[in-house]
């Protein structure tokens, strides 16, 4: 795939150095740079002190300001953050997160790969009824569901429980067309023929044939489901905002923004923690690290399997 | 594109296999049975996370709201909770405010995401990933990490454009953030931002599907990167722009992340039904009238829904429609 892509973009493009392709570069380098400068600045901001942001010191971004002892400090606060009912709350919202992300990120697993299957593979009935409902949840955004799964998980009084976030986090339907586009275009047919021949059970052969060839699609879903669940918002707060030592790292950074003096000076006069933007900006950063991690892992799955993944975006 | 080049197989009597075999009930009967095992895990998944609370919204939005005086009110009250999120008066102002977005940001995002991946088609190698890398960051950190990006980017005080936002006569973000007019844009840029770089790399998706030989021939009968990219490229992609606007267009609708955080680094100094799905929320978590959560929600998803029916049956991109 990279290489025809590679030809066909080059096709057209003259290699050498006229008006159009100078221009071209310089626009595009332009664009990355509007995109870099503000993110360079933020994550200097996590890793320089509260009088240096606020002296607005450092020069260039406040690169020059980047301090050891600033780092140790908003560490210091942010883990200091919670109280005596929820101490190191921040390292529990971690916790929390990672349960959800990843109980929830193997339910779609458990869930995907066999019905992606199925679905590609296999005749049943309701079989494009349910294809339909798939695409349809997956081109909807998942916040228009909030409230009704709220109501939902509010009458089997579970409000403020980890549990049912992980397991609707296990719907994504995402994860099932990504499989179901994987084990339509893959998987050679005369090899489930074969082994129908040979007398194995349609769920032994999903088993034992379709599932060791799909590493890619295993790769794939387990990582746009993690990174969905990580970053998810409105669900958590939703369905967990009622007790502050259950909810995620979303949903807690936001806690921390409405306690900082910054923006909430009478909520934060009586705290003895003081979050200002460094403290702000290392906690969020810390809660980007796990996706950055999962991206290089599955990096070189993402690489092939991008214009599959690209429907979605 | 894998899924409009491959051949559709879905639904039954489309698959081509040799007569006879198919027909054979016992092993017809093992094969639905096996496929029943398999769809099991993720039917039940779809039912508690998709389908279960539809119909539940659905049921409690017929219900009665409760009032102060009577707090525990239930039974059916036809279309009550409808008419009451109906006449709300911030009902029809959350519409306004997401139509102040949309046209701001759509017709920017649109042109910037096709205008970007044809720039990153064009551009062959290593430039054009790392550059296509680039424009991904902001939107892979996720909504609360961006909002953060810009608390930095509206704070006046420590801003890296903090000349600019001086020279308006800003000194606060609670008043760069509430003055009059400047939430519309400021939202249009969070959400560009946020989601340019996931749709540049879908779009160069569909482009990376338009067949070489067509550019071959075109570049051989004389055209410069410009036409080709204008000329046959543009068209070739259409479905994916059309793509591209329905699901953005969805997405606008459903807005709450933004508008909701933004109005607590400002200290409240918005309002705090701005969207649709905010006051939605408002009517579950502070009114406490469910039936007009619910009758808010079956609205969303209601729209929703019709753009999604559109892009599941319309646009091209998915074979189910070939039937």
């Amino acid at each position: 795939m990279s290489t025809s892509t590679a030809q066909s973009a080059r096709i057209g493009t003259v290699r050498r150095w006229d008006a159009g392709r100078i221009t071209r570069i310089v626009f595009m380098t332009f664009v990355a740079l509007v995109f870099l400068y503000p993110l360079v600045g933020f994550f200097a901001v996590a890793l320089r002190s509260d009088a240096g942001v606020a002296g607005n010191t450092g020069g260039f971004l406040g690169l020059g300001g980047l301090s050891w002892s600033g780092i140790q400090h908003s560490w210091n606060a942010i883990i200091a953050y919670g109280g005596l009912d929820t101490p190191h709350v921040y390292l529990t919202w971690l916790g929390n997160t990672a349960f959800v992300a990843v109980v929830g990120g193997v339910l779609a697993l458990i869930a995907a790969l066999p019905s992606g299957y199925a679905l590609a593979r296999l005749q049943f009935r309701f079989q494009r009824l349910i294809l339909i409902v798939t695409l349809l949840a997956m081109v909807m955004p998942n916040t228009v569901l909030v409230i009704p799964l709220f109501l939902e998980v509010n009458a089997v009084n579970a409000v403020g429980e980890l549990w049912p976030v992980a397991i609707i986090m296990g719907f994504f339907p995402f994860g099932v067309y990504l499989s179901y586009i994987h084990f339509r275009t893959a998987m050679p047919h005369e090899l489930l023929e074969a082994a129908r021949i040979d007398g194995l059970g349609e769920v032994a052969i999903f088993l034992r044939i379709a599932l060791p060839i799909s590493k890619q699609a295993v790769a794939l879903v387990a990582f746009f489901s993690f990174v969905a669940n990580w970053t998810n918002f409105f669900l958590p707060l939703a369905l967990l905002t009622s007790s502050f030592g259950t909810q995620t790292i979303s949903v807690g950074i936001q806690s921390l923004i409405s306690s900082s003096p910054l923006f909430n000076p009478t909520a934060a006069a009586g705290t003895p923690i003081k979050l200002y933007m460094p403290e702000l900006a290392l906690a969020t950063a810390i809660s980007t690290i796990p996706l950055l991690i999962v991206f290089i892992v599955a990096q070189r799955f993402l690489i092939r399997g991008q214009t599959v993944g690209a429907v979605k975006g | 594109m894998t899924t409009n080049t491959v051949p559709t197989r879905v639904g039954a009597g489309t698959t081509v296999r040799p007569p006879g075999r198919r027909a054979h009930p016992p092993m017809r009967r093992r094969e639905v049975a096996g496929a029943w095992t398999l769809m099991f895990p993720y039917i039940v998944l779809l039912l508690i996370g998709g389908i279960i609370p539809i119909g539940y919204a659905l049921w409690v939005s017929f219900q009665k709201s409760p009032t102060l005086l009577q707090p525990d009110l239930t039974g059916f009250g036809g279309l009550n909770a409808y008419a009451k999120a109906f006449t709300d008066f911030r009902f029809a102002q959350s519409f306004i405010d997401i139509f102040s977005v949309l046209i701001i940001w759509l017709p920017i995002m649109i042109i910037a995401v096709v205008g970007l991946a044809l720039l990153v088609h064009a551009s062959p190698g290593r430039f054009g990933a790392i550059m296509r890398f680039i424009y991904y960051i902001p939107g892979a950190l996720g909504g609360v990490a961006n909002l953060m990006l810009w608390v930095y980017l509206l704070n006046p005080s420590q801003s890296p454009i903090s000349g600019f936002l001086h020279a308006l006569g800003l000194t606060t973000i609670k008043q760069v953030v509430a003055t009059d007019g400047d939430l519309p844009v400021i939202l249009s840029a969070m959400l560009l931002l946020q989601g340019l770089g996931q749709w540049v790399v879908t779009v160069n998706g569909g482009l990376n599907s338009i067949p070489d030989e067509i550019l071959e021939a075109a570049s051989l009968d004389g055209a410069n990167a410009w036409q080709l990219a204008w000329r046959v490229k543009l068209p070739m992609i259409r479905q994916w722009i059309g793509y591209a606007a329905l699901l953005n267009l969805a997405y606008g609708f459903q807005l709450f992340l933004e508008p909701y955080l933004l109005n607590q680094v400002a200290s409240g100094a918005l309002p705090s039904e701005y969207t649709p799905t905010q006051l939605g929320y408002w009517f579950a978590f502070v009114g406490h009238d469910f039936p007009a959560a619910a009758a808010m929600s079956v609205i969303i998803v209601i729209i929703t829904l019709a753009i999604g029916l559109v892009v599941v049956f319309r646009s091209g991109l998915f074979s189910v429609e070939e039937h």
